[in-house]
């Protein structure tokens, strides 16, 4: 068969395989920085040493407008610092501080679960919860599960059903998943259907996913 | 027809192709959220964007005063239809109807962008920032409600240079001899003799069903990003990089003067668009605003402003003749379909009459006249899921023969469907009779009348029965290009990845032919490339699939070729081998006709013991192109007037005449793609168009308050779409009749099994009488009088 160690991709150089998206996953971890170096105005984008900097030219130079602050967050085992405005939600703060692109935007409302991450061992719902209330809780994103070998049979009975067709709001159903599974290691097709009920995919691919995780579930028990 | 001219077309014997379960090449990227789209890249010292929106339903910008808004610190520019940049940018091809403005003052449906955009540090400020625009507007009537807006009295809501309905690919079938009256254009197609059909009919029936709207709903929000960077390998200068218009990347460098090497698009992903292509304007502007405050710019939709319409509304009135015996004669179908807000696709109107569910019949008398309204209610971009809208129309007409002579449906539709060949084959159409075969053993079948069935618990049962062409529509032709590299074979293309599983099927082909495994073969994503699947959903999967399938072909040759060679004349031992005896390839000694790649190894034909592993068979760097498409489809060239292969769709619902609620108790389909290439995926996608069919005829609805014109659910909350609880079972049975002429005798399934009225009709033969969609329960407790 093929040379099996000739498994980069030419042109692009994007590679998919499983290894290598638990790699990048794993690497999007480690790319937070634990602490800040710079805090950055959000309203003129200047550049500044420290938090207590960035205050006092907020005060002077923006008076009225939004304040900055820092919030300390446990995401995928990792502690970081991370500067947000008060009114930001989880889900932006995972995107646009931290680079953790798998908690996806879409309905903004509280309605699709395409944000689902895991705080404090509860499956929630990040861009209807404020980062500023997370700060020191721990928190599970997709990049935190995938780059767990103990899930790589959930990944991979996901991938192995078509659990997904466009894959946009497939992190969240495997992040719902993976809560129950913490929960309940045997999940009936009933009890996969319940967590998931918080889940929307616009591509019907729901009758996929009790499969996947119930196959996952037996894998994993084995494995154990 | 069958997959007669390409190579292996009739091939018997199948290792990969049709295998389950095999992970898509992209899945694990989608699985673990490292699969990046247009709207999560977050660059340094990026700028965010936001177009004023529109409050009212249809308005225009007379004057917008600037000043305050630019006097917010964070906001960097501010671009109003009135500047040059702004004149200048003109709309992609998949832009549809008289060409407008890229951006102008006039705002034609709610929440419309419309006369400025804001660039600021970020969106909050953005938001701010149009708050203090100082905008006067001039309010115009608008008409969300169609059948008020195509009366002689209403306020006419177009101007008049945009007054033609949509053009797009198709042409449109204007009527001659009614020329655009107020908000109302004509359309009719018209075949045979319609008058000559109703004098030969023995009875008329005549029905209304009204194609509810529904949302397009791209998963993910339409937005793009994008930056200028120094690119000194092509001609130097600036280079644009867009992320978040997957696929449309070269039109969106033309917009800019910018060539295709000078056009970098690394993004692979784009949700679910399920023919929804048209670009939106966040996905098109980025560049601009880059270019003019010189650092990257994001601009994305909320979900809020992304409730385009995956389908228009149309109210139809249908005449049907028939004889005694259920045999149609003619058919006189007159709709008003919603032309929703300027450069609405015309595959929502006037595009339909070219096809769909008439053609299909014997009967040649049929007529098609359509009112399409201009409305300010919404806008539909190219074309939707359920594309031919009117299929259902047809379908209602088989049920109420059905009804009004006391026979089953499927009899009917037996009866009326013609050959395959022609509208005037009277012989049986072998896809059809197998689907019904299978479909009726399916779903124990047992028809019964209107209301004649309670179910054990006290529900009313009602069945419904529906079919369909699986089409393949692709009409693109595909470049391909294999390569054997060291030993192993790669498939490089562009992609993208847009929620179809197209890739995979190629890759499926290209491993079949070559005698490898799906794993063998290394598919490369490269932007640059120029081989894409898309062309269609499945049906531009397997055509893309044929010619790759051909390409496969010629690779194979190139390498039995090139191990011939080099078993009678072995390359010089290279650095690491050298001085070490060489064996005699078991090759030698034959011509490439006589080998083969069998499981991984060249080998000879007659006696594959003698095999050379592919990846020391050959030390050539091998490539291999085609460039080319399958025969035309019937369907393409017939539009419904021949026939190859078909599916067949079933619905049973039990409905509580106390509650209202509609239970869907399962759907049941069977479905002859020709040739299955992906069964895994191919279950899904039937899955996906029997919930989009359960969400537009029970659960989703847009609501509009009709004195100002707003959409009441435009949101996730309001609009309800089916979650994983609501989902019905769908049982499948696929048929493999090798009829179409792709890959295989593959032919297409895509948007075939989508519809609007299957439950509808199981609700009617549930209870009796007729609910509009969605069926919710207090529609269905007032058609039954208790409401």
């Amino acid at each position: 068969m093929a040379d099996k160690e000739n498994t980069k991709s030419a042109g692009g150089g994007v590679a998919f395989t499983q290894e290598a998206a638990q790699a990048q996953a794993a690497a999007a971890i480690s790319a937070i920085p634990a602490s800040l170096k710079e805090f950055r105005c959000p309203t003129c984008n200047r550049v500044f040493a420290s938090l207590t900097d960035l205050k006092a030219h907020c005060a002077e130079e923006h008076p009225g407008s939004v304040v900055p602050e820092t919030i300390p967050l446990h995401i995928n085992g990792k502690d970081c610092e991370v500067l947000i405005e008060p009114h930001w939600t989880l889900q932006r703060a995972l995107q646009f501080r931290l680079g953790l692109t798998g908690t996806k935007h879409m309905c903004n409302r509280g309605v699709c679960g395409s944000c689902t991450v895991i705080m404090g061992g509860r499956a929630v719902l990040s861009c209807t919860t404020l980062a500023i209330e997370c700060g020191g809780q721990p928190i599970i994103t997709i990049e935190g599960i995938a780059a767990d070998p103990k899930w790589k049979p959930l990944i991979d009975a996901y991938c192995r059903w078509d659990a997904m067709q466009c894959g946009y709001c497939t992190p969240g159903f495997l992040v719902s998943a993976k809560a129950l599974l913490d929960k309940n290691p045997h999940p009936t097709e009933e009890e996969c259907r319940e967590a998931l009920a918080g889940n929307i995919c616009i591509c019907g691919t729901y009758p996929r996913h009790s499969t996947a995780i119930i196959e996952a579930a037996l894998k994993m028990a084995k494995e154990a | 027809m069958a997959d007669l001219a390409g190579v292996n077309g009739q091939r018997e014997s199948f290792r990969v192709v049709g295998k389950p379960n095999l992970p898509g090449i992209l899945s694990y990227a989608l699985a673990t959220g490292v699969a990046k789209f247009g709207i999560d890249y977050v660059l340094p010292d990026m700028l965010h964007a936001k177009f004023l929106r529109s409050p009212y339903a249809n308005a225009k910008v007379l004057r917008v005063d600037t000043t305050k808004a630019r006097a917010i610190p964070g906001v960097v520019d501010i671009v109003t239809w009135e500047d040059e940049d702004i004149k200048q940018l003109s709309s992609t091809p998949f832009g549809f109807g008289a060409r407008r403005p890229w951006l102008d003052n006039i705002a034609d449906q709610e929440n419309a962008e419309v006369a400025v955009i804001v660039v600021a540090e970020n969106e909050d400020i953005c938001e701010e920032a149009l708050r203090q625009l100082d905008i006067e507007w001039e309010v115009l009537p608008h008409v969300v409600d169609i059948l008020k807006g195509r009366q002689a009295d209403a306020p006419v809501i177009r101007p008049p240079e945009f007054n033609n309905f949509a053009a797009d690919m198709f042409a449109p079938r204007p009527d001659p001899e009614h020329p655009k009256r107020g908000n109302v254009s004509f359309a009719i197609t018209v075949q045979g003799d319609v008058d000559a059909g109703f004098k030969e009919a023995d009875q008329v029936i005549e029905y209304d069903l009204k194609m509810p709207t529904f949302a397009s709903h791209i998963p993910n929000p339409p937005g793009s990003a994008a930056w200028w960077f120094d690119d000194p390998y092509y001609g130097g200068g600036k280079s644009l990089h867009i992320e978040g218009a997957v696929q449309r990347k070269d039109a969106i460098g033309a917009m800019y003067g910018m060539p295709p090497e000078k056009t970098v698009q690394e993004g692979l992903f784009q949700g679910g668009k399920y023919c929804d292509w048209g670009m939106r304007k966040s996905q098109e502007i980025t560049p601009l605003l880059a270019r003019r405050t010189g650092r990257p710019v994001r601009c994305v939709n909320t979900r809020e402003e992304t409730f385009d319409f995956l389908m228009n509304e149309r109210y139809m009135h249908l005449k049907v003749g028939i004889k005694n015996n259920g045999l149609i004669t003619a058919v006189d179908d007159f709709s008003i379909s919603d032309g929703g807000a300027q450069g609405n696709s015309a595959f929502g109107t006037a595009n339909d009459q070219g096809y769909g569910p008439y053609y299909t019949l014997k009967c040649q008398n049929i007529r098609q006249s359509m009112e399409i309204v201009d409305s300010n209610r919404g806008k539909m971009y190219l074309s939707g899921q359920h594309c031919p809208f009117n299929w259902d129309a047809g379908t209602m007409a088989i049920y109420l023969i059905a009804e009004k002579l006391d026979r089953d449906p499927i009899d009917i539709a037996k009866l009326n469907l013609h050959g395959p060949t022609a509208q005037t084959d009277e012989s049986p159409v072998p896809s059809f009779e197998a689907c019904l075969e299978e479909g009726k053993k399916l779903m124990n079948w047992n028809w019964h009348r209107a209301g004649d069935k309670t179910l054990p618990d006290g529900r009313r049962h009602g069945a419904s029965f529906r079919y369909q062409i699986c089409p393949r529509h692709a009409f693109s032709g595909y470049d391909c290009k294999l390569e054997l590299r060291k030993g192993q074979v790669h498939m490089p293309t562009q992609g993208p990845c847009t929620g179809i599983y197209a890739v995979e099927c190629n890759a499926m082909v290209v491993a079949e032919e070559l005698g490898l495994n799906y794993e063998d073969i290394k598919v490369d994503f490269d932007y640059r490339e120029t081989f894409t699947p898309v062309g269609g959903g499945s049906d531009g999967t397997t055509a893309s699939s044929w010619a790759m399938k051909e390409c496969a072909n010629i690779l194979k040759q190139k390498i039995l070729e090139a191990a011939a060679e080099e078993a009678e004349n072995p390359p010089p031992p290279s650095m690491f081998s050298f001085g070490q005896p060489q064996e005699p390839s078991p090759l030698k000694g034959h011509k490439p006709g006589e080998l083969d790649i069998v499981d991984g190894s060249v080998c000879v034909r007659a006696d594959p013991s003698k095999a050379v592993p592919l990846a020391r068979a050959t030390s050539k760097n091998i490539f291999a192109t085609y460039s080319g498409r399958p025969p035309a489809s019937i369907w393409s060239t017939g539009m419904g007037r021949m026939l190859d292969t078909m599916n067949t769709a079933y619905c049973e619902v039990a409905v509580d005449t106390e509650t209202g609620e509609v239970e869907i108790l399962r759907f049941g389909v069977v479905a002859d793609p020709g040739k299955v290439m992906r069964p895994t995926s191919l279950e899904s996608q039937i899955d996906q168009v029997m919930f989009f069919s359960q969400g537009c005829q029970l659960l989703e609805e847009y609501v509009y308050d009709e004195r100002t014109g707003v959409r009441l659910t435009a949101n996730m909350l309001d609009y309800k779409k089916p979650t994983i609880l609501d989902i019905p079972p769908v049982e499948r049975r696929f048929l493999e009749t090798r009829a179409g002429n792709a890959a295989y005798g593959a032919s297409g399934i895509s948007h075939s099994l989508a519809n609007t009225h299957m439950v509808i009709i199981a609700i009617h033969n549930a209870i009796g009488v007729w609910v509009d969609p969605p069926a919710t329960p207090d529609k269905v407790l007032k058609a039954l009088g208790k409401a």
